[in-house]
Formats: structure tokens, C-alpha cells, sequence
């Protein structure tokens, strides 16, 4: 499982559709320089005034300064430029609902072990954070929170259907704020969900992959480890935390490759770690490779002088060592040239099915191409591999 | 609830949902290992074949496949104390929900996907028992040495199960989200000299069906368990819920813990460091936080994995068994390699052919060439007398039909070609098929079909004349109801033996309707050895109606006629060599031409 933003604007169509109401909103899409708009700008109305928002996913959007409001017909096209600079592409342009600030109340639901926890309060807007206080909350199981519906001003068929789209969509998460009830019912001003990844295979006319919020992407590999990692039932994941760092990983296993990373960090060398990252799940050779393959490509990217690279993991249970390490040697070949002319060295710390082979298999390689930093099994405590790498930087950063 | 002193007393059936070899070996291995007489892993639930085959030391052995939880035996569904589920993330719910109402004896298992809806993670939830437990998903398993390996935990090779001292139990118990530094803590404590109590891998999703904390209780709880190991990591709160559990002195025993994530302080928001679960939101998620709260109460606990280590290594020593068997046992097992073929005929043994069990000659001085010719076909030894005298009687009454059947007339022409033995009589059994010999399988099939869809005989003679089809097993060129065939009341003669006789009725019910239609429509001689024989393999040899049903797809049927006119075909190449007429050939006028149909 993991926790994914669906955009505000496919988010918005689910609730009204559930509540059974139009919902009016446009998406804009930004592709090179061209707009891409979900419904034409020109069916608007020039006398109406318009919010447009980054629908991006991102926290806290008013105190960014990535909502504009009352923005008229005919500049919209400026305000989609404003936020462009700001390095979005995907906004929301929606119509001003006049009203109070006194009018804001803020509403979330939550799956916990427990239940949907319903959080609540009569007030909310964006100073939410600063009144936790006043939030009240309750776990919803089997019946209806009547009370809380009475106090919010909720009607009780609109919650029902906010609990329907919860269910049907595997929602994680989704919060309102600001809430604003008219004579119509209720009105999202924002929305924020969170939906379960997983289950895209389990939804029926709800949302797809397509709805879910784009993160801002870093770099090429990053976008390519991610393409891998869906298309795999192994998991790979991949961030570049520093472009031009010295220190490059090649980590197994969730747990493992924070304590590897955190032993880094804990001897002073955070700054120079190029990148942190994870394969796990018995991944096979062409995986292996394709993973290894971005790393080696982000590391030759750097700038910096000197270019260790740690293969770094626990004593696997069933992630076959002999296996993923042809994978990383077939990558590690491919490069050859390349990593040699930076003088690389490779440092490899790894266990499990298969190790022997594949330790001898890297071991040798790496001789043979002169990077042979250290080799090890099970025998070399896991983070140690970190201490002997780290030698080959320079001190003192 | 997870109780690991249970389950240590208490033998497993394993039951696994969905097929992953490597595991699944593994936990034989481990069985057998462990100086058990057989594996606890009893069957598989899958599609496709019918057994896996894993080593049981050296020797495969082979797992039986359900194709549905419905159809495993009811004995087996009572004694599955345990199951494992392989199955992708999609079809984990559905299955692990049909196991937990299927099984009325279970009490926990593991489930190994990643990717499971958290929201079908918590309708999983609900289900489970309060005596049961679900360790994952994403969860390596559960391993208590010497004992029990329910998952890949510990490792998949024979040889990292004994690196690792699996076999013999201590006093540590280890766990942790993350299945990999679950088997990496495995063997740092089993590598300082110690051994381990119980392991296991909650899984790093969100919602694990067994939390830390369940763990730590079940710690607590096991009169063998001394110390705990622990290796943590940064998001959520288990860790506080465990110091409140800590502070009513709810939790006693020692614990050594390594809080991974303090890498993540280096960002203002931190990337996604580790599993799903570890994402620290708040100040008091961090690794930081939760090592200080844990610290606080007094349990051991580092941000520092060369501490951790030191830790770790401070605990009681564990006496070292020696283990020279069991290290020569995983020597003789890496040699091991599957067979080609597997068999249940014969074998060789003590140089002396064996065949189902008896040795051969023993099997042809005191039996009937009937019984040795059912007993093989069969697959195993006949239970019955009246069925080897039946299967005798038959192999004699189809031995001959005559020189103008095709069989016989192919191999005459062979034989006169000049050809040799082997190829004259394979010419003839080549003939047979659909149109000849072929019925005896093709009548079983309809006398099956109609028993056991439970139609009436005449609806069923109905349906076919319906698609202009032809019942195999009825009909005859000479022999008509008023000059009835001799064999066939012979052979109808051993339902005399028989108490239930629902094919041989049906069919001769169904011949009551089709001689009333044409004279000449009588049960013939192939539709009554399928009918009698279906009956004798029902009654004497317990066979089900499935089993019957596979036999037909095999064509057993149809082996009698093929074995008996081998007798025929032979007498007949023989007799053509010892005329030596020369090269048959026939004249145009024997073929005749015309040009268009």
C-alpha cells in the first residue's frame, strides 16, 4: 500500500457526482508552452470572478501564494503564467463562492484500525493548524456521528454520500477546508484525497492512475525508477538527494538501506550522499540491471571529484543474490569506461541465497576493472561497509 | 492473539495459498532439518498441476494442488492448523477471507504480498479470530526454531537456515517491519553466539495485521523468551504505545532496540525513507523522538548500529550445540536434483524388478493375468477378485474379432509388404480410434455423463438423437435384440456380485429405449464392459467419480482393447509370414474412380 494525492479537481468530480450536484471546475494542464483545458475558457462568464489554484497536491497553497483569487475572465491566461514561474503545471480554475471568513468550517475523515475517524470544527480555513484545539473528532464504525452532523450543519444524506465515495474509492484520507454550507448543501472550497495506490485494480468508475497527483519530479531516473517499480512486482524506489555527491548507493531492503543511509549520516558524510533508494522483493536480472543502470547514469552526472559506490544490503530471505548481482554487473559492464576514467571504487556489503557466487562474481569484477574497494558476506557487520567507503572521501566536509 | 508457547507445544498442518518453490522448499527443508518425520507443509491451493514436487531431504516428494479451497479433503480442512498466502496482492483478501471461514481448526498464518489495499488489509482485520493471529502483509513470516518456519523468514537455502542456527531454540526473540533486517538481526544475534526464541516480520505497510506491539505482548508472554531485539524505524507510534505498555510494567523483559531513520533530520521534508509506514510526519515520529521516549523508560535503545551491535553482543551467551549431522545433511542436499520423470509402476530394488510394491515374480506365480493387467493400469494393486476376473475374462473376449476389421487387415498387408513384426502390428493398433476399438472409452463417457447428471435414460437418448450424434456402446451389424449377443450376457453376468449397479442399469435402460427404436440399437459388448467395469472400479475398487472421470480422459477404456487385439493382430501377422503370398495389391476395378463428388 501506499498513500497517493488524487488531483483537487478529479477529487471534486467524485464528491459532487456522489452528492448529486454539477460540479463546474476546469482543469488546466500545462504541456511545454500550450494549455490544456478539460472544458474551453471562452464558455465563462466575464462578469464572474474565478479562483485559480496549483493542483498539485501541495500543502498549505494560500500561505504559498499558489491560489489567486477573483481573477476575471480575461486574466486568467496572465494568472496561469504567474504560477507557471513558480514551476507548476497543473492548476484548477473554479468560480468564487462569495461568503463569509465566519462561514469556514474545516472536516476530515480518516481510515484508522479502528474506524473512519470524522475530525471536525466550526471553524477552519487556513489558520487550521494553530486552533488543534477546537478540532473535535470521533470514530465512526456503524452508525451515523449525528451530533457532530448537527453541530456542523451537515445534512445527513450529503455525509452518507461522502462515506459512499470514501468507501468505493479507497480513500486513506480526505479533508475539507475550508467547509462552507449554504442553502444547497455543502460546498468543498478545498479538497484534499488521499487514496490507497494498491487499489486501482479494485475501482470501478472512480478514479485511475491517471487522477493521481504528479510529484515534482527531480530527474530523469527518478521518473524512470518509478516507471520500473509499477510495471515490476519487485519494489524499487529512487530519490536523488544531492546531484553532485560523492557517495552513491545501490541499497536492499527497507530496513537496511535506512541503516546504511543513517550510518552515513551519522559519521557526517549526509552531504555527500548522492542519492538514497531501495530494490527489494526478489527483483530479476533485467530489473536489476535496468535499476542499477540510473544509479550508475546519476553518478556519472556528478561533479564531484571523487565517486564511491556502496552495494549495500541485509542477508536477504529470498531476494536471490547470484541473480541481482548479474543484473548490477551487466550495468556495471556497460559503464566500464566511463567509471573507470572517474576512478570509481565499489564497496559491496551483502547476504543471502546464492551469496557466495554472487560475491565472488562482484568481487572479481571489480579487481579485475581496478574499483575493488571491499567485498563482504553476512561476516562484516552491515554498517561497516559505510565506514570503510567513507575513507576513500576527503575528510572534513 | 499470537501465542508462541501454543504453538511451540503444538504440531502444524501448513496449508499454502498460491506456489512460490523456493519458500515453500525452504520450509521443508527446515522440517526436515528440525528431525521431523514429515513436512507440516500438507497441500498447496493453486491452478494448473495436480502436485508440486519438493525434496524431502534428497528424495522429492510430492505436495498435492487443490484447485479451490472446496476441494481439499475435509480431514485435512480440520487438521490445517496454519496456512501461508503466496497470492499477489490482489487476490489476497478474497483468499485469506474464504481461508479464515474455511478451516474450522486454523489458528494463523502469514501473508506474504505487498500491495494490498490498506482498506482490504482492515476488512482482513475484522475476520480474524481472537485466538488467531495474521502476521504481514508483506511480511517474510513467522520462524520459531526447530520448530515452525511459516514464510521465506530465516532464508530460503538449506545452507543459510543452518548458517543461522535455526534448529535449535534460545532465549532472544527478534522482530521487525522489515522482513530483510528481520533475517539480518536473525543472524547478528545467531552470529554473537545466541539463538532466538521466536522471529518475525510485521510487514512495513501501514495497518499490519499483527502490530509491534502484539509482538512485544507475545514476548512478554513466552516463558522462553528472555530479551527482545528490535529494530524500529521512524513514522507512526507503536514505539509510544509500547513505552505506556513499558510504564504499567505490562512489558518487563529486556529490550535492545535501533530506531533507523535519523538520515531523514537532514531534509526539511524528507524523502520517503524505508517502508510505506516510514514516513515521519511529526516531531515525535522521527527516529530521534522515539529513541529518546524509549530510552527514557530504560530500554536499550541506540540511534547508533555499532552500539546496537555492542548491545546485542552483551546478552547471555547460548551454549553452541555442535552440528556436525545437520551439516552433513545440507552437504548431501546440495547434490540433490530433480528426476527426470517420476513413476509409480516399478522400480529396481536390490536388483530385482518391483512392480507396485510386489516383486515380479511373486506378482506372476500367485496372479491372474487379469490381476496383473488392472493392477497396472490402475496404478495400483486390485482390491477385488471379481474385478481381475473380469479384466481376465475381458483381455480373452477382445482378443479376436475376425480378419476384416481394419486392425487385422492393415497388418495382413503389412506382413505381405514384407514388413517386420513390430511394424505390422503397430500398422493394425494404429486403426484404432473413433471408429474402431475406440468405443469402450466413448461408452464410459456417456454412461458416466448420464449417471451422474442423474438425467433419465430417456432424456439422455433424447439429447443426443437431438444433435444427430451416435451412442458408442450401442448397436451391432449382426446381433439384434431377438438374436442377442452371447459375450454380452457374459459379461453382464458379474453385476451378480455387485450391490450397486447404476451404470450397467442406465445402460441397459438406455437400450430398452433404442432397441425399441431399431432392433438391431442392443447394448453391445463395449457398452457393457464399460458399464460393468464402471461399476466393479465404483464398488470393489472405491473409486470416486472424479477419479473415473480422469480415468476416461486417459483413456483406461480403451487400454483392454488395445492390449487384447495386440494378441489378434499378432496371430494374424504371424499366419500371413507363414502363407508368404507375396505383395497384396488391388486392381482398379477394386477402387473405383469417379471424378466428381
Amino acid at each position: 500500500m501506499s498513500r497517493v494525492k488524487l488531483t483537487e479537481w478529479k477529487a471534486k468530480q467524485l464528491l459532487y457526482a456522489e452528492l448529486g450536484k454539477k460540479y463546474n471546475g476546469i482543469s488546466v494542464q500545462v504541456d511545454k508552452k500550450s494549455y490544456i483545458f478539460s472544458s474551453p475558457l471562452s464558455k465563462l462568464s466575464t462578469k464572474k470572478e474565478y479562483v485559480v489554484k496549483v493542483d498539485q497536491g501541495v500543502k498549505g497553497r494560500m500561505k504559498k501564494s499558489l491560489v489567486l483569487l477573483a481573477v476575471k475572465r480575461n486574466d486568467l491566461t496572465k494568472a496561469f503564467q504567474k504560477l507557471s514561474q513558480k514551476g507548476y503545471t497543473q492548476y484548477i480554475i473554479e468560480e468564487m463562492l462569495p461568503h463569509q471568513s465566519q462561514q469556514e468550517k474545516y472536516l476530515s475523515l480518516e481510515r484508522t484500525r479502528e474506524g473512519v475517524l470524522l475530525r471536525y470544527s466550526v471553524q477552519g480555513g487556513i489558520d487550521i493548524e494553530r486552533m488543534k484545539e477546537q478540532v473535535k473528532s470521533v470514530t465512526i464504525t456503524d452508525t451515523l456521528p449525528l451530533s457532530a452532523l448537527k453541530e456542523m450543519g451537515v445534512m445527513k444524506s450529503e455525509f452518507e454520500a461522502m462515506r459512499e465515495l470514501f468507501e468505493k474509492n479507497y480513500v486513506s484520507f480526505m479533508e475539507i477546508n475550508p467547509l462552507v454550507i449554504t442553502s444547497s448543501g455543502m460546498q468543498a472550497l478545498d479538497l484534499a484525497v488521499e487514496v490507497d495506490s494498491t487499489a486501482e485494480f479494485f475501482i470501478k468508475n472512480g478514479w485511475t492512475g491517471k487522477d493521481i497527483v504528479e510529484e515534482q519530479v527531480k530527474s530523469i531516473e527518478e521518473q524512470k525508477v518509478k516507471e520500473l517499480n509499477s510495471k515490476s512486482q519487485a519494489a524499487l524506489s529512487y530519490t536523488l538527494l544531492n546531484k553532485n555527491g560523492s557517495l552513491w548507493c545501490l541499497l536492499s531492503g527497507g530496513g537496511a538501506s535506512i541503516t546504511l543511509a543513517d550510518e552515513i549520516y551519522n559519521l557526517g558524510f549526509g552531504p555527500e550522499l548522492g542519492n538514497y533508494g531501495e530494490y527489494s522483493g526478489n527483483p530479476n536480472q533485467e530489473e536489476t540491471y535496468l535499476y542499477t543502470t540510473y544509479v550508475l547514469q546519476s553518478m556519472l552526472k556528478s561533479k564531484s571529484k571523487t565517486l564511491t559506490l556502496i552495494v549495500g544490503g541485509g542477508v536477504a530471505n529470498f531476494t536471490d543474490i547470484r541473480t541481482t548481482f548479474k543484473g548490477v554487473l551487466q550495468a556495471l559492464d556497460k559503464f566500464k569506461t566511463k567509471l573507470l576514467k572517474r576512478h570509481v571504487t565499489l564497496f559491496v556489503r551483502r547476504g543471502g541465497p546464492y551469496q557466495e557466487e554472487g560475491l565472488a562474481m562482484i568481487a572479481s569484477w571489480a579487481k579485475k576493472n581496478r574499483m575493488y574497494g571491499y567485498v563482504a558476506g553476512p561476516e562484516l557487520p552491515l554498517h561497516e561497509i559505510v565506514r570503510l567507503a567513507v575513507k576513500t572521501l576527503p575528510k572534513n566536509k | 492473539m499470537l501465542d508462541i508457547s501454543y504453538l511451540r507445544k503444538t504440531n502444524h498442518r501448513i496449508i499454502s495459498i498460491g506456489s512460490h518453490p523456493g519458500i515453500l522448499q525452504s520450509m521443508m527443508d527446515f522440517d526436515y532439518l528440525s528431525g521431523k518425520s514429515e513436512p507440516d507443509l500438507k497441500a498447496i491451493i493453486a491452478s494448473g498441476k495436480k502436485f508440486l514436487r519438493l525434496f524431502w531431504g534428497g528424495q522429492e516428494k510430492l505436495i498435492p494442488i487443490y484447485g479451490s479451497l472446496q476441494a481439499i479433503p475435509d480431514a485435512l480442512k480440520r487438521e490445517t492448523s496454519l496456512f501461508l498466502n503466496l497470492t499477489s496482492g490482489r487476490r489476497s483478501m478474497s483468499s485469506t477471507l474464504e481461508v479464515l471461514s474455511g478451516f474450522p481448526h486454523l489458528v494463523g498464518g502469514t501473508l506474504f504480498a505487498e500491495n494490498i489495499p490498506e482498506k482490504n488489509t482492515l476488512d482482513i482485520y475484522q475476520h480474524i479470530g481472537k485466538k488467531q493471529f495474521i502476521v504481514g502483509p508483506s511480511s517474510v513470516g513467522l520462524l520459531i526454531p526447530g520448530h515452525l518456519k511459516l514464510g521465506a523468514i530465516g532464508g530460503t537455502q538449506a545452507k543459510q537456515l543452518l548458517g543461522a542456527d535455526l534448529f535449535e531454540p534460545g532465549n532472544i526473540a527478534v522482530f521487525s517491519s522489515s522482513g530483510g533486517m528481520t533475517n539480518e538481526l536473525i543472524n547478528l544475534v545467531t552470529g554473537a553466539g545466541k539463538r532466538i526464541s521466536f522471529s518475525l516480520s510485521f510487514g512495513g505497510d501501514r495497518f499490519p495485521l499483527l502490530t509491534p506491539i502484539d509482538a512485544f505482548r507475545a514476548a512478554e508472554k513466552d516463558k522462553d523468551t528472555e530479551s527482545i531485539v528490535y529494530f524500529g524505524e521512524l513514522g507512526g507510534y507503536d514505539e509510544y504505545d509500547l513505552v505506556e505498555l513499558i510504564k504499567a510494567k505490562k512489558i518487563t523483559k529486556k529490550i535492545i532496540t535501533y530506531i533507523g531513520g535519523t538520515i531523514s533530520e537532514m531534509f526539511e521534508t524528507p524523502p520517503q525513507f524505508g517502508h510505506a509506514k516510514a514516513m515521519a510526519a511529526r516531531g515525535e515520529e522521527t527516529a530521534q523522538a522515539k529513541t529518546a521516549a524509549l530510552k527514557a523508560v530504560g530500554v536499550h535503545a541506540t540511534s547508533s548500529f555499532t552500539e546496537f551491535i555492542k548491545l546485542v553482543q552483551s546478552l547471555p551467551d547460548e551454549k553452541k550445540k555442535p552440528n556436525n549431522e545437520r551439516e552433513k545433511m545440507v552437504k548431501e542436499m546440495s547434490h540433490r536434483t530433480a528426476s527426470y520423470f517420476i513413476n509409480g509402476i516399478s522400480h529396481d530394488k536390490d536388483g530385482s524388478v518391483e512392480i507396485l510394491g510386489k516383486d515380479l515374480l511373486s506378482l506372476a506365480t500367485e496372479h491372474s493375468y487379469g490381476y496383473v493387467v488392472g493392477s497396472m493400469l490402475l496404478g495400483r494393486q486390485l482390491k477385488s477378485k471379481n474385478t481381475a476376473e473380469f479384466i481376465d475374462l475381458v483381455m480373452k473376449l477382445l482378443v479376436d474379432h475376425g480378419p476384416y476389421v481394419s486392425g487385422a487387415v492393415n497388418t495382413m498387408i503389412s506382413a505381405r509388404a514384407g514388413k517386420d513384426l513390430v511394424s505390422s502390428v503397430v500398422s493394425g493398433l494404429l486403426t484404432i480410434g473413433p471408429r474402431f476399438g475406440g468405443a469402450i472409452n466413448q461408452a464410459a463417457k456417456h454412461w458416466l455423463e448420464g449417471v451422474e447428471a442423474q438425467v433419465s435414460p430417456y432424456d439422455y437418448v433424447e439429447s443426443i438423437a437431438k444433435k444427430r450424434g451416435i451412442i458408442s456402446g450401442i448397436g451391432h451389424k449382426k446381433y439384434r435384440v431377438d438374436a442377442p449377443d452371447p459375450r454380452v450376457s457374459l459379461i453382464i453376468g458379474f453385476t451378480k456380485e455387485l450391490k450397486q449397479t447404476s451404470y450397467t442399469d442406465f445402460a441397459t435402460e438406455v437400450e430398452k429405449i433404442t432397441t425399441a427404436k431399431k432392433g438391431n440399437l442392443i447394448l453391445n459388448i463395449d457398452g457393457a464392459i464399460a458399464a460393468v467395469l464402471l461399476d466393479l472400479l465404483s464398488e470393489k475398487e472405491g473409486l470416486t467419480e472424479k477419479e473415473l472421470l480422469e480415468l476416461v480422459d486417459a483413456e483406461f477404456f480403451n487400454a483392454f482393447f488395445v492390449l487384447s487385439r495386440a494378441v489378434g493382430f499378432t496371430a494374424h501377422y504371424l499366419d500371413q509370414k507363414r502363407r508368404d503370398e507375396g505383395l497384396f495389391r488391388l486392381s482398379p476395378k477394386e477402387i473405383n474412380y469417379i471424378d466428381k463428388l
